[in-house]
Order: C-alpha cells, then structure tokens, then sequence
C-alpha cells in the first residue's frame, strides 16, 4: 500500500475542487506520503482559501499510497481543522487506511497526558533554591563525618585500606597531571616576571622580581593552581566515576553486600588526593620559580644574584605555608568530587550535573579555603 | 508469502571484529511483508549480525543488499537514502533521555520532512497510539517501564513509515504479559501496514507467536545451522543444538 521508494513525486500530486450533487468537493490524486504530505496540505489549503464553503465532501479515492503522514494531512481535513465551523466528509477511503485513521488519539485522550502549564514563581525558587543549599550545606558535613569515619577506621587497619586503588588513583590523578602542571606553572613563572620586571624597573627594583616570583609561587599560586588543575582533571573524575556507578546501581550492589561505598570508594580517593597534592604542588613551585628566573637571567641578572635574593625572600614558613595549604586543598577537592558522584540523581544528565557540581564547588572551595589561610597566616605573622 | 519478493539479501557475510570471525558464510533472505527472526544462543552473534544489517559495523566480506542496493559500501546520499528505508529498536530501546516521549518520536520527522509543527505532532501521536503509549507523551523516558520504552523506541523508529523495522530482543527483560502485548503489536504492524520485521530474538513464545521465517546461528561453528518457519525448525531439524534450542533443553556436556 506504501510506495517502496517514496522520492519525488510532488509533481503527480494533485488537489482540484469541483462542484458534486451535494456541493463541493475536494478530490485528492497521486501518492500521499511523508515526502509529499506538506505540499499536498499547502495545496489543499491554498484552494479552501479560494471559497468559503458551509459543506464540503473530501474524495480520497485517488490517493495512490498513504501512510501516516499523509493520513495526518486527511485527519486534519477530516476535523475541519481547515474549514473552520465545517465538517467535511472522507469519501472512498479503502477500509485498511480506516482503521488506520483510528490511531489518531482523539482531544480526550490527548487530554489525559497533556502535563499542566508549569507556571513558575519566582518566591517559590527562591525558596527552593535557599532549601537546597541549606540541604546541600548538612550533606557536606555529614559526609566530612563520614570520610573522617571511615579515614580513621581504615588507618586503623591499614589492611582493609586497598592500596592497590590508592596506587591507580595516585598515579592517574598525579603522575598523569605533570604535563599540564608543568606547563601552567612554568608560564605562570614567566609572566609574573614579566608583568613585574617592567614597573619594578622604573624603580631600579627589577631584582624584587625575584622576591615576587618566590612568595607567589610558594605561597600562592603553586597551591592554588594545582588544587584547580585537580579539581578539573580529578575531581571531576570521581564525581564521573561513582556517580555512573549510582546510575548503575553499583553503590546499591556495595551497600546490599554490607559495604560502605565511603570506605570502599572514597576514603582511597581521598587518601590519593591528600597525599599527591604536596608532591605535586612542589614540583609546581619548583616549575613557576625555573620560569621566572629564567626570565630574570634573559634580562639580564646573573644566577648567583638570583639565588641570594631569591633565598633571601623565601623562608621555611613559607614554604610551610603553601604544603598546609595543598594539603588541605588536595583533601577538600577530592572529597568534593567524591560526594558529588554519590549525590548523583538519575537520568541521562545526572553525571553530567556532578561533574559540574564537583568542579565548582571545588574551585569555590579552594578560594575560600585561601581566603582563611591568608586571614589566619596574617594574625599569626607566619 | 513465497513469491513475495526479497527487500534485503544477505550474500556469503563474515561478521567479526579485527580477527575474530564471530560469524561466516551467512545467505539469507528477508521477503517483503515478513517477520524474519535471527536465533541463536547467547553469544552467537545475533546482534552482531543486526548491527551489520543496518550499516553500523561493516561485515568483514559480503553482500548485504536492500532492494538490490548494497548498504556496505553505500556512501554520502546513497547510504542515506538505504538508512531511510527501515527502522532500528535498539536493545535498551535507546530513547534520548534528555528529551521527552513525543520529542523522540517526532525527531526524525522534525529532521527529515518539511511537514508543518501541527502536523508532526499528529503523526508522532498517532505512532504512539498505535503502540498505545499516547499517554506517555510528555513524559522524559526515564520515567517510563522498561516495556514501555520498548514500545517507545518502536514508535520512534516508525516515525518515518519505513518499510522495515529491525527490533534488536523486542521481548528481553519484560514480563510476559508485557512481552505477548509486544508481540501482538508486531504482528498488527506486519498484518495491517505491511511492515516487513527483522527481529532478534531468543524468547520461544514470542518465536512461535510471531516469526514467518527464521535463521539460526550457532555459535560454535560460526554459521548458521538452520534456515526455514519455526514450526518446521522445531520438528523437522536433525541439528542437535536446534532441537535442543526449540525443546528447550540444557546444553548436553560434550554437546557444547
């Protein structure tokens, strides 16, 4: 009944309106299919136009081959959806395409799953939206309970601890991240120096450069930018990982089994996470420090110059300072990234979600934690 | 049912991945307005052979033929024009779960036809009627059983009234009532529009309820071992492994 090859045949359509003995009449010819439906229905629409009419009989007995998206055009004509106030009669439609009409849901049924308008209130977001952080704010200290829990258990039998995980994770969400470090830190270096060398010059002070890039590096942006660079390359990963594995029913399978997804998830992503972010911190310290002495030997001081002034300006306590912080910031993101992969919600963007979540609280988290490290560092005079 | 003619030919295939064979010398042909069903135990390389069929996984030698038109190395326009004679209901029914039912159905209208917005939401309604899912039609697919999406992704892959639908285990995982009202549904689609099916599948019931024809594949000589109505299969096979299949006994130790 369907044309096997339905290609274009627009050109056999016709639609012409002739008078019958009880008025007009609108006959159909040539195939009705998906490819030619819609300018089958301009044509029909173009000649109703032409005339008003108050009766109309719709003669289909010529249509060569229908399917559904040409009965979807003769559904249209047949509720008067074109003749307003008029409903037309089909006539010589083949008894199989009948029934076929009646897969067409009628205004009732269509009704009953049609979803209500969904009005939005801007006090009732604003409501949620306060619940939710507010929600979000106790799940984040319950879960720190949680870790802290299952950290000290674990530590307390190192056996149960699968070091085999904490391996693979050490080495994916570190050793994996030296390029990416290196080159941050070591451009970050560079332009410190740069920016710094020109003002400074005015001054006859281009050698506080060297003073610049230490405390920065070392104090600042050498934690900072690692802590960020974890939390997009790593963070995210956790958060993608339990969270397919909650999509998956995985955390269902763990806890059925007595398993605590914290301690057999978390606790060794976050054990890598805290103990990787000193290593690579360091070496981020170390990379930026290369480049901006790098810099200041190009310009033109010699290297002996650079590591007096350089010695000078940093201390233990600032060195100090930055490890605490990577410490800290290592063991935040990777928790972060941990707990959003368990609040994971269903469906197909939900992982998605999380790994947004997990990076920008992540990142928002590594601010503020700065923020408190300076404040605490400037009362203590460290 | 004989003398109807051949709309896809499978010609001397070899399925497989990299240099695994996983299936050889494959030759059958699916008639026009028939329910073709590919058998076989798990692991025999069912889906493998479907995936094939409809273009995705190119087989490592042979013919496969719509209509005369090789899909394997069809390219650019001709590839589509072959991709628009049939549709595909994926195992897990394979809905885009970021848009709601009737979008699912009404995609494939929005993107290749010029029928206007009324219109596409009539036929993208009526599919769902037909597989008695109106109701659903707002709803994200997620929020459906698992039977219904099976349902879903079968109106979706009508959306276009293509003349072939393949149905990747139509009843895997669903109850029973679920799965005859599955099986029902092909055979309405088969009988009253001519829908010529291509299913996988290993459920017995639905086997008898609605296969024509069928080929089975057997996964330790990677051929196939019998070709003919199920009925005939089940009674008239001296393959051990297809009475086996049809008698629904367990694999016998040195069988195997």
């Amino acid at each position: 009944m369907r044309q096997p090859d339905g290609s274009s045949r627009a050109t056999r359509n016709r639609v012409e309106v002739h008078e019958g003995p009880n008025g007009p009449v609108l006959a159909l010819f040539g195939p009705f299919t998906v490819e030619t439906a819609a300018s089958v229905r301009r044509q029909i629409l173009m000649k109703l136009s032409a005339r008003v009419v108050t009766v109309l009989e719709v003669d289909v007995s010529g249509i060569e081959g229908t399917d559904m998206s040409g009965l979807a055009v003769l559904h249209e004509l047949g509720r008067g959806r074109f003749t307003p106030g008029v409903l037309p009669t089909l006539t010589g439609l083949r008894r199989q395409l009948q029934m076929l009409m009646r897969a067409f849901p009628s205004e009732e049924t269509l009704g009953l799953g049609r979803p209500p308008a969904h009005r939005i209130s801007l006090p009732d977001e604003v409501g949620q939206a306060t619940l939710a952080i507010a929600h979000d704010l106790g799940e984040q200290v319950a879960f720190l309970g949680a870790v802290l829990q299952a950290l000290v258990a674990g530590l307390r039998r190192p056996r149960t601890l699968r070091w085999r995980e904490i391996g693979i994770v050490f080495e994916k969400a570190g050793v994996g991240a030296l390029p990416i470090v290196s080159l941050i830190s070591f451009l970050t270096g560079i332009i410190i120096a740069f920016e710094s060398a020109q003002p400074l010059a005015r001054f006859g002070a281009q050698i506080f450069v060297a003073n610049l890039i230490g405390i920065m590096m070392i104090r600042e942006f050498g934690p900072i930018f690692t802590a960020i660079i974890l939390a997009g390359r790593s963070g995210s990963a956790f958060a993608a990982e339990i969270g397919t594995m909650k999509v998956n029913e995985e955390l269902n399978a763990l806890e059925t089994m007595g398993l605590d997804p914290v301690r057999f998830l978390v606790v060794q992503r976050v054990l890598a996470g805290t103990a990787l972010m000193p290593v690579l911190t360091a070496y981020s310290m170390f990379m930026g420090v290369f480049g901006g002495v790098a810099v200041m030997q190009m310009i033109g001081f010699p290297p002996a110059r650079i590591w007096t002034q350089l010695s000078g300006a940093v201390d233990l306590s600032d060195l100090l300072v930055g490890i605490c912080k990577s410490i800290v910031f290592g063991s935040v993101v990777s928790a972060l990234g941990c707990l959003r992969g368990i609040q994971t919600k269903s469906g197909p963007t939900a992982v998605g979600d999380s790994t947004t979540r997990a990076v920008v609280a992540g990142i928002f988290m590594i601010i503020v934690i700065d923020a408190l490290f300076a404040v605490v560092a400037y009362e203590l005079k460290v | 049912m004989s003398s109807e003619p051949a709309v896809i030919s499978v010609r001397d295939v070899t399925i497989g991945y990299a240099r695994t064979v996983i299936q050889h010398s494959l030759s059958f042909d699916v008639r026009r307005g028939e329910v073709f069903i590919i058998l076989g135990t798990s692991g025999s390389g069912k889906s493998s052979l479907l995936k094939s069929m409809i273009g995705l996984y190119p087989p490592i030698s042979g013919e496969i033929l719509f209509d005369g038109e090789n899909i394997v190395t069809a390219m650019g326009k001709d590839r589509l024009r072959l991709l628009r004679k049939f549709g595909v209901m994926y195992q897990s029914g394979a809905l885009f779960g970021a848009m709601t039912v009737l979008e699912n159905v009404r995609l494939p209208l929005d993107e290749f036809t010029d029928l206007d917005a009324e219109n596409k939401d009539l036929v993208a309604l009526a599919k769902l009627n037909q597989v008695g899912l109106v109701s659903a039609a707002w709803k994200m697919p997620s929020e459906l059983s698992g039977g219904m999406q099976k349902r879903a992704a079968i109106a979706r892959a009508m959306a276009l009234d293509p003349g072939i639908l393949f149905l990747d285990e139509p009843s895997a995982g669903l109850d029973p009532i679920t799965s005859a009202g599955l099986d029902a549904l092909i055979r309405a689609l088969s009988r009253d529009i001519g829908i010529t099916f291509v299913v996988v599948t290993h459920e017995l019931a639905s086997i008898y309820a609605i296969g024509d024809r069928c080929v089975m594949l057997d996964p330790a000589t990677k051929t196939m071992i019998a070709q003919g109505p199920p009925a005939d299969l089940r009674d008239g096979s001296d393959n051990p492994l297809v009475r086996q299949f049809f008698r629904r006994e367990a694999a016998s130790a040195e069988g195997r």
